[in-house]
């Protein structure tokens, strides 16, 4: 009887719950995020940032791009994880929405843990997406975010 | 008797390394005291040594490695969750005979469901030339603009923070 | 391996996370130094360095104290490294032939033809270091790099120490003749 009852039960949540297990499937995506300091003092590109070269080239017109982090993120949906840049400046980062080649970011920007900026924008594969401006010792904070599926 | 030039040379390299044994070391020395190819060859090897350890030690030396850990952690983390399969096998206080029993049609089940549910929970949209992949920026405090360009793929959100931060001029 | 070693390995298979802490404050600065040694870019090294360590606290369940620890974390970091340049050959990422650019330092400024010169330099020792087979690299970074003494380097590459010293001969020899004019090499007559 025991039995019977836990097996109907088995099968109930699983068939409740597997179209919620196929999104959480594809809610994990793998989100690179480089920041970057941008500044007119000296010249010269890290060889790091090459494949955004073209993004960080005109309309930017800066000198200087020296990579400062590296991150790749496993952001699950609607979950947002803050990283500190520095003292003052940290962005928080939110996968709001997953389909097969197209992930939605929240982003927001906060000086002295106050909001500066909040924006949301759609990323497919091979596309980076670049938030600057805070400003940072000489130059200024460039975020590039990009998503791999 | 003064040892040849080719009979130290593999000890030369073990001197160098602080390899030799006593009596080896001795003889080293003596003959580097008459040879100065021998004496060459040794210092070619310590500029060999250089060129090679000094961009190490400056790397490391301005490295800082706390954001490393936090990003280990994050994924260790990450991996030591249970998977969804073995929380509910816990909750359930499931034995592996009793487990068999339901997996199949459980599974059966699942992928009927799928195949019948997805259409209805995940409607396509019609693939379209999207223009804009911003669909919002808003800052109460500082000016914004954004710069898109879908020939260029060049897409730009600027925060405009005092006089001196704008990069388009 | 010391007790204290022991009991820290022990914790850490145990899934205590102070524990893996420890071990990375212990070991973060010598699998870095291999992993810049083999690999000559920091980008690079600081991925290897990450991988390395996730590695090590995955498998760390399956080391059974045959070798010392430290061997192992060597071995592991030595064989990481030089996975990561063969993957980096095949893949069509990022050539760092290009001159074009220049990386910029926190250090102190150094006289521009002085970075260029160093950064050309370091360009060859990377292009020869990349010549070298898989095994007289290691050797020398071991060597050359790490300071690992020869029973050390015998043990993280498991051959023998007449091996380990063939393979830093050879290993010098070649490294020598391909950066001939940007090192000073012996003569003999």
């Amino acid at each position: 009887m025991m039995g019977k009852r836990a097996n109907f039960v088995i099968v109930a949540f699983v068939l409740v719950l597997a179209p919620l297990f196929v999104s959480t499937a594809l809610g994990q995506v793998q989100t690179r995020l480089r920041i970057i300091e941008a500044s007119n003092v000296g010249s010269g590109i890290d060889p790091a940032l090459k494949d955004i070269r073209n993004q960080l080239g005109s309309p930017l017109n800066f000198t200087s791009y020296k990579l400062l982090r590296d991150e790749s993120l496993s952001l699950a949906l609607n979950r947002p994880q803050k990283i500190q840049v520095h003292e003052t400046v940290s962005l928080e980062i939110t996968l709001t929405k997953q389909q097969k080649e197209k992930a939605v970011y929240q982003i927001r920007i906060f000086r002295k843990g106050s909001e500066i900026l909040d924006t949301k924008a759609r990323l497919s594969p091979g596309r980076t997406l670049i938030v600057g401006g805070p400003e940072h010792r000489q130059g200024n904070i460039i975020f590039a975010i990009s998503a791999r599926f | 008797m003064k040892e040849s030039c080719s009979s130290i040379s593999r000890l030369l390299e073990k001197y160098f390394d602080r390899e030799t044994t006593g009596d080896e070391g001795i003889l080293v020395q003596d003959h580097l005291r008459q040879c100065a190819a021998c004496q060459a060859q040794l210092k070619s090897m310590e500029e060999l040594r250089a060129t090679l350890r000094a961009p190490v030690d400056e790397a490391v030396q301005k490295e800082t490695f706390a954001w490393v850990w936090q990003k280990i952690e994050r994924e260790i983390q990450d991996r030591a969750k249970p998977s969804w399969r073995e929380s509910i096998r816990a909750w359930f206080g499931l034995s592996f005979p009793f487990r068999r029993r339901v997996w199949i049609p459980a599974v059966a089940a699942a992928l009927l469901i799928v195949a019948i549910g997805s259409p209805l929970f995940f409607k396509e949209t019609p693939s379209q030339t999207e223009l804009s992949i911003v669909e919002y920026v808003q800052s109460d405090t500082n000016n914004v603009m954004v710069f898109e360009s879908e020939r260029e793929n060049v897409a730009i959100i600027w925060l405009f923070e005092g006089a001196e931060g704008d990069p388009f001029s | 391996m010391g007790l204290e070693e022991a009991d820290l390995i022990s914790r850490c298979q145990n899934g205590d996370q102070a524990a893996m802490k420890e071990i990375f404050d212990k070991y973060h600065d010598k699998i870095y130094r291999v992993a810049y040694g083999v690999v000559r870019h920091r980008e690079e090294a600081l991925d290897i360095v990450q991988e390395v360590f996730i590695k090590l606290f995955r498998t760390i369940g399956n080391f059974k104290g045959k070798s010392t620890f430290y061997t192992y974390v060597y071995r592991t970091a030595m064989n990481t490294a030089i996975d990561h340049v063969r993957k980096l050959k095949k893949s069509t990422s990022l050539s760092f032939e290009d001159d074009a650019e220049r990386y910029l330092s926190d250090g102190p400024e150094k006289r521009p033809d002085q970075v260029a010169m160093d950064k050309e330099l370091e360009e060859k020792v990377k292009g020869a270091l990349a010549k070298l087979p898989d095994d007289q690299r290691a050797a020398i970074i071991f060597r050359e790099v790490e300071g690992l003494s020869y029973q050390e380097m015998a043990k993280a590459m498991s051959c023998s120490m007449g091996t380990v010293m063939s393979r830093l001969h050879y290993g010098r020899k070649k490294l020598q003749q391909l950066l001939r004019g940007y090192v000073k090499e012996g003569g003999k007559t």
